[in-house]
């Protein structure tokens, strides 16, 4: 199944913690996709569980790849805005 | 800092005798059983795993709604890390590989605190999620906390409440037990009461006492000193018998056949409350027609001579039956207990009705039955109804809603008795959890408003021609029972290790002193005034 991908910069000062893994997590689960983040060339994680993101241990300033799986562009889009946001550590 | 000589804490009283003793103050602790080898189903891990999580989550729930605001937030984010559903997944691996539900969930926080480890910023969680594993494997374990009691010297204990997993574990060195929160009703209290421990509960300000402090539990003061001067101990009422038989009879409260074979050593005149879950919430199967009748036999031929009021079981999905399927519940306590449960399960309350009548006729026992939850005239009705027309016993109800204790008068014809269960009806008349430690205060049985309902309870029985008794934790407080009598409640049924002293209280005086006191403390607004009352009143006859 083909999906759309997508970068996102993690700005938050502390990185990809606990609140923004939980505040993805839910947005995941809502979506119902089996989406995924990593860094590029290296093994992604199920982006809903919270604990398998945190463990990728992303620090300030990296860039990371998030896939959907949807061939909807919106939907996508829309996601990976949102985890954008999510990312920005305010 | 030790506590100041002299310093008195105030809480509620617990029993009649005073001790002397050091503090040991109890904090949580929860050493947990190694981790093993499955010996159980893979799908039985599974559950076990599956549920003793929920669990710890709806915990993780209701100490976010208590904190509020930040902490809130945190409780929140513990749920998230605790309900991963990799976490869950790599738990689900190691219980394929062989391992117990405990273990299982103990590997894969280990194993995920090791990826989180390392980072600083990560450090506070993993302890935190560590303590969720335990939690967890707590849970499956059915640890709440183990407490390490020194076997000698005189210890009084000192904690938040103890769960029946804890004072499981006192030791014959406990001679007394204060506790912060925890009401009169408190698993902490009746146990203090039926082992003779000096106990105050709801005394808040002894949190302040430390360990190695020496102090004076003084139940009948309702308080606790910082001294060794037993002197100081308020004098408990010493009734003397003036009459042979007390004002009302003393049955007493059974649930077993040891209790049943100790009550017979007493002065009880029969029995007012067999609890009958005992029989049933042990077994993994409904136990047989015959398995019931032959227990149920043995219970009635051993119990104290008189009549035996034989409740119907009393269950809810707090306290399930494990052959019955009981649903979970919001609010267990408002929910499908006691005779509620007829809907789902006639057949099962037929049985058990079936059994208690055969076993009648075997042992030739005078027999009455009761139904537990009990909201309305409608409910008794039917009960009364199924009840007679399987045995012949006399039929009655429990008096523990307020809805069925406003309209006992409207009973009339449709049975021969009510019990007035003052726990539940405590619990239910001020929407005050008796699981809720915080709310002891609420449910003391002087509250005014309780005792304007049994004066309301007995006149409205009186009315109709039915009998009335108390078998609630109410009536094994001597000084209360004499309340009850005056107040012209017509029996009552106390704990086995109360019978003597209840029974000496209802025989130290004439039934017209009970009424003149019963009225003084009809007058009283709080509850601390109406047992003060009592007590002085009491003490002028």
């Amino acid at each position: 199944m083909s999906s759309i991908k997508g970068q996102v910069q993690v700005l938050d000062p502390i990185g990809l913690h606990a609140r923004p893994a939980s505040q993805i997590v839910k947005l995941v689960k809502e979506s119902g996709l089996d989406i995924t983040i990593g860094r590029a060339g290296q093994e992604f994680a199920k982006a809903s569980s919270a604990l398998r993101l945190m463990a990728l241990k992303i620090s300030t300033g990296e860039t990371l790849t998030v896939d959907v799986p949807t061939q909807d562009q919106l939907i996508a889009d829309s996601i990976i805005d949102q985890i954008q946001q999510f990312l920005k550590g305010e | 800092m030790p506590a100041v000589k002299g310093t008195v804490l105030k809480g509620l009283g617990v029993g009649l005798v005073s001790a002397i003793g050091d503090v040991l103050v109890i904090k949580q602790a929860t050493p947990l059983p190694d981790w093993t080898k499955s010996t159980k189903t893979q799908e039985q891990e599974l559950a076990e795993l599956r549920s003793a999580i929920d669990f710890v989550s709806s915990n993780l729930d209701e100490l976010g709604e208590k904190a509020g605001g930040t902490s809130a937030e945190i409780f929140e984010a513990l749920k998230m890390l605790l309900e991963d559903e990799e976490l869950f997944e790599v738990a689900s691996g190691n219980i394929q590989d062989g391992w117990s539900a405990a273990a299982a969930i103990g590997k894969a926080v280990d194993e995920f605190s090791e990826l989180l480890g390392g980072d600083p910023t990560f450090e506070e969680r993993v302890s935190d999620f560590q303590d969720l594993s335990k939690r967890v494997q707590a849970k499956i374990a059915g640890i709440e906390m183990s407490l390490s009691i020194p076997s000698t010297g005189r210890i009084v204990l000192v904690g938040e409440d103890f769960s029946p997993a804890d004072t499981a574990q006192f030791t014959d060195a406990v001679v007394g037990v204060i506790t912060y929160k925890g009401g009169p009703t408190s698993h902490t209290a009746i146990i203090c009461r039926s082992k003779s421990i000096a106990a105050v509960v709801s005394c808040q300000d002894a949190i302040k006492l430390e360990t190695g402090d020496r102090v004076l539990v003084d139940p009948v003061g309702d308080r606790v000193v910082v001294s060794e001067d037993e002197s100081l101990a308020t004098k408990s009422i010493d009734f003397v018998s003036i009459n042979d038989e007390p004002l009302i009879p003393v049955r007493a409260n059974i649930g077993s056949l040891e209790d049943a074979l100790a009550a017979s050593q007493t002065k009880a005149n029969g029995v007012g409350l067999f609890r009958t879950e005992l029989l049933y919430l042990s077994a993994k199967t409904e136990p047989t027609l015959e398995e019931q009748v032959a227990s149920y036999t043995q219970i009635l031929e051993s119990a104290p001579m008189g009549p035996i009021v034989v409740r119907t079981i009393d269950a809810g999905s707090d306290k399930p039956v494990p052959f019955l399927n009981m649903p979970e519940e919001e609010n267990p306590s408002l929910g499908v207990r006691g005779y509620r449960l007829i809907a789902d399960h006639r057949g099962f309350i037929e049985g058990q009705l079936k059994a208690i009548e055969s076993a009648r006729i075997a042992s030739r026992r005078e027999v009455w039955v009761m139904a537990p939850m009990i909201a309305t005239a409608e409910e008794a009705k039917e009960f009364s109804n199924l009840a007679r027309s399987i045995g012949e016993y006399k039929v009655g109800i429990m008096v523990e809603t307020p809805s069925i204790a406003l309209i006992v008068e409207q009973l009339g014809g449709i049975v021969d008795f009510v019990s007035v269960g003052t726990n539940d009806l405590s619990q239910y008349l001020f929407a005050a959890d008796r699981m809720n430690p915080s709310l002891g205060a609420l449910l003391n049985h002087w509250q005014p408003a309780l005792i304007k309902s049994l004066a309301r309870i007995a006149s409205g029985a009186n009315s109709a021609g039915i009998s009335s008794g108390v078998c609630g934790e109410s009536a094994s407080d001597p000084a209360f029972a004499i309340v009850l009598a005056g107040l012209g409640i017509e029996s009552v049924s106390v704990s086995k290790s109360q019978v003597t002293a209840v029974h000496n209280a209802l025989s130290s005086l004439s039934l017209t002193d009970a009424k003149e006191i019963a009225n003084q403390v009809l007058k009283q607004t709080t509850a601390e005034k109406a047992k003060a009352t009592a007590l002085s009143e009491i003490a002028k006859r």
